[in-house]
């Protein structure tokens, strides 16, 4: 059977024993979903090529640490990709660039659709953006200011001057209400 | 969700919005918590959701050729030291020779690895350097970021297999180069790591920059000034430091 048929957790067990050809799949199927969230997070293009260069690096590094018992790869993926970003966006102030520069690059770079799986997830990618939407506007803020934006807790209470325990109240409820909406999408991160 | 008082911390927590040390103090919580696990399973699911909600960006093909050829580094390596364990077993197994009347050949020692053409991370055969360096090469090029000439940050590669995530920068400010570790193995049983300053076409230079990371962190001044340095070097030491490398380095930063 060819690698384009295996499963992405039957990949990751060659990935672990060294399989470059292997890893390559892993990351033809994830690298979108990688770079947009990367490229998301940190506003421009350079950054999130790092980010991305980082997690694969890493992923292939270290594919033993993929437990799939906690989740799909593609969570497991987009999971250090995002740790990653955060790292970046601590560490080296990319906070300050973001919004700054690359604007206009969505319409360089947006991804087409090519075939069913990828329309399929553009599809999901607008059920989440719309229900993020229906968020009211101080719960979904909290959540993209901490999850895309990279902010603690208590530098979101900063910016928005607002108690710390506001926050985590507006970042639990906006999280139970997605989760509510989103419904049977939860599988569309598999 | 009722009764612990560190409920309203899940939603921090699967957002990646706790600072370092309230992330490391609620994962020990986490662990004795059954409330808390049963928070974290149910806000994960809209977390992980969350990623979709990025425009679909199409990552650039160059991005896919950096990452490969390091992979595909990392594979010659690992095929050229397991050839070279199974090269060296024959040896052990054979009767010792018996010993030449005529004048003893001169063992053949080494070329340090830095006076080999190009520094990589380990030693790898003439056929598969090619490789290897343009891997380090490509990564090297990439991962130079920051601003002016005047202060900027290089992240380096580092080769550290027990600790695939670890990473290292060094920021150069004034001629002077500060270097972050993070995430880094502590060094072997009675050894420090060194930093060393590799200028074109000479040794590298020692420096009295040693450090042992604690919890996997540290930030080394290099006193040593860094003008016309082209990497700068980490290697582990003997204590007290090495005034000559005594292992390969474990990162590589190129400034240059």
């Amino acid at each position: 059977m060819g690698l384009v048929h295996l499963a992405d957790e039957d990949l990751m067990q060659l990935v672990r024993r060294g399989d470059a050809a292997a890893f390559e799949m892993v990351y033809d199927r994830h690298a979108t979903a990688a770079f947009s969230l990367a490229y998301r997070m940190t506003g421009t293009r350079n950054a999130a090529e790092d980010v991305v260069q980082e997690a694969f690096l890493s992923l292939w590094r270290s594919g033993a640490r993929y437990d799939h018992t906690r989740g799909s790869v593609r969570t497991w993926v987009l999971g250090i990709v995002h740790n990653r970003a955060i790292d970046a966006l601590r560490r080296s102030m990319v906070h300050d660039r973001r919004r700054a520069s690359d604007e206009g690059i969505e319409e360089r770079f947006e991804a087409r659709e090519r075939t069913d799986v990828e329309a399929a997830r553009r599809d999901e990618a607008r059920d989440v953006r719309e229900a993020l939407e229906t968020l009211p506007p101080e719960q979904s803020k909290v959540i993209e200011l901490a999850y895309f934006g990279g902010f603690t807790h208590s530098e979101i209470a900063s910016m928005l001057d607002t108690p710390i325990g506001t926050v985590k109240g507006r970042m639990r409820l906006g999280l139970e209400k997605l989760r509510g909406q989103l419904g049977g999408l939860a599988g569309a991160m598999s | 969700m009722n009764g612990c008082e560190h409920r309203e911390t899940v939603a921090s927590y699967v957002l990646g919005a706790l600072p370092d040390d309230e992330h490391e103090r609620f994962v020990a919580h986490l662990v004795t918590c059954d409330e808390c696990q049963s928070g974290v399973a149910e806000l994960q699911v809209a977390a992980d959701a969350l990623p979709l909600a990025a425009m679909q960006l199409v990552p650039p093909p160059e991005l896919k050729d950096r990452i490969m050829a390091v992979v595909h580094a990392d594979v010659a390596r690992r095929e050229a030291e397991a050839e070279a364990a199974q090269a060296a077993q024959p040896a052990q197994a054979e009767p010792p020779a018996t010993p030449e009347p005529a004048r003893p050949a001169r063992p053949q020692r080494p070329r340090p690895w830095w006076r080999r053409p190009r520094l990589a991370l380990r030693p790898v055969p003439a056929a598969l350097a090619a490789a290897a360096l343009i891997a380090l090469g490509v990564a090297g090029g990439v991962l130079v970021s920051g601003g002016d000439e005047a202060a900027r940050t290089v992240t380096a590669l580092v080769d550290a297999p027990s600790a695939p995530g670890a990473r290292a920068t060094v920021a150069v400010a004034d001629e002077h180069a500060t270097l972050t570790v993070r995430d880094f193995p502590a060094p072997p049983e009675g050894r420090v790591y060194q930093v060393w300053l590799k200028r074109p076409g000479r040794d590298p230079e020692p420096t009295g920059a040693l450090f042992t990371p604690r919890g996997g962190r540290a930030v080394v001044e290099v006193r040593d000034g860094v003008g016309g340095v082209e990497q700068v070097l980490v290697t582990d030491e003997p204590r007290g430091g090495s005034r000559v490398p005594t292992r390969a380095p474990v990162v590589v930063a190129r400034l240059t």
